[in-house]
């Protein structure tokens, strides 16, 4: 089902927090860019890059 | 008197960023530190996934995706990467790729006996750390029954999927909030926070909650 043909939420929440933190839709994960570099900065602390 | 910050949590078994976000919850509450009370709801990422789908995580991420084998392994290290860092060791190796519908149901049932978050944690653990598999009705009951629960009565619930209703209720209420991905936090009913944010935004979103209390 794509963003055009969801119904539409009847229940109002107010956003709080970070919009583009983790999470998983469908069958699919992402892994935002900030937690992508997060993990090369800890390789790198531990000398393994 | 207490009067707890109630925090509904929409969640499924097999979401990475479920279990990595439960940690930063609760160290997220922890940080706050007042008075927290904790519900999880149902949430299917994928109900057509078959009970027994034959083959790993990489298969599975591969096939209905269409990447690159490449590319899901090179995914799944770097989200087992993340995980470390919030002390979970990740076993995709292990992983058995599953339909979640009864686990869901047997978190239901351990609801139904108030001790619903040691059930959501147990089986967050049997999928990702321990292997073992989630979508069966004699692999859960054996979970339940490691836990305490009658084997007879857990047996029960789940063959008569008595609890299958509660599940579907869930992930009615997160159509009706809007919710298209999880982990999904509902505070106080009131205000939404979506994904495994850091431990300190849980503790900032907790506070604000709690100064907004105090003004009305």
């Amino acid at each position: 089902m794509d963003a055009a043909t969801l119904p539409l939420p009847v229940i109002t929440l107010q956003p709080l927090g970070d919009p583009a933190a983790a999470a998983c839709e469908g069958d699919f994960c992402e892994i935002p860019d900030h937690h992508q570099q997060a993990v090369v900065n800890r390789k790198l602390d531990e000398d393994n890059v | 008197m207490s009067n707890p910050i109630k925090v509904d949590i929409w969640s499924d078994v097999q979401c990475p960023w479920c279990y990595i976000g439960k940690r930063k919850f609760e160290a997220g509450a922890a940080e706050f530190g007042g008075d927290v009370e904790v519900e999880y709801h149902s949430f299917e990422l994928a109900p057509d996934t078959p009970v027994d789908f034959d083959g790993t995580p990489v298969d599975y991420l591969s096939q209905r995706k269409g990447l690159p084998v490449e590319q899901v392994e090179q995914m799944l290290e770097r989200v087992t990467g993340i995980a470390k860092s919030v002390g979970l060791d990740y076993d995709y190796d292990h992983v058995h790729q599953t339909n979640t519908v009864i686990s869901h149901e047997l978190i239901h049932f351990a609801k139904s006996k108030g001790r619903q978050l040691e059930m959501k944690e147990r089986l967050l653990d049997a999928y990702f750390v321990r292997g073992e598999h989630v979508g069966r009705i004699p692999d859960l009951v054996a979970i339940a029954v490691e836990l305490g629960f009658d084997e007879a009565e857990v047996t029960e619930a789940l063959e008569s999927h008595r609890f299958l209703p509660d599940v579907k209720a869930d992930v009615a209420l997160a159509q009706e909030y809007g919710i298209q991905g999880v982990p999904f936090f509902v505070i106080d009913g009131k205000y939404g926070v979506s994904g495994a944010q850091d431990a300190s935004t849980f503790a900032n979103v907790l506070a604000q909650v709690q100064s907004e209390r105090e003004v009305v």
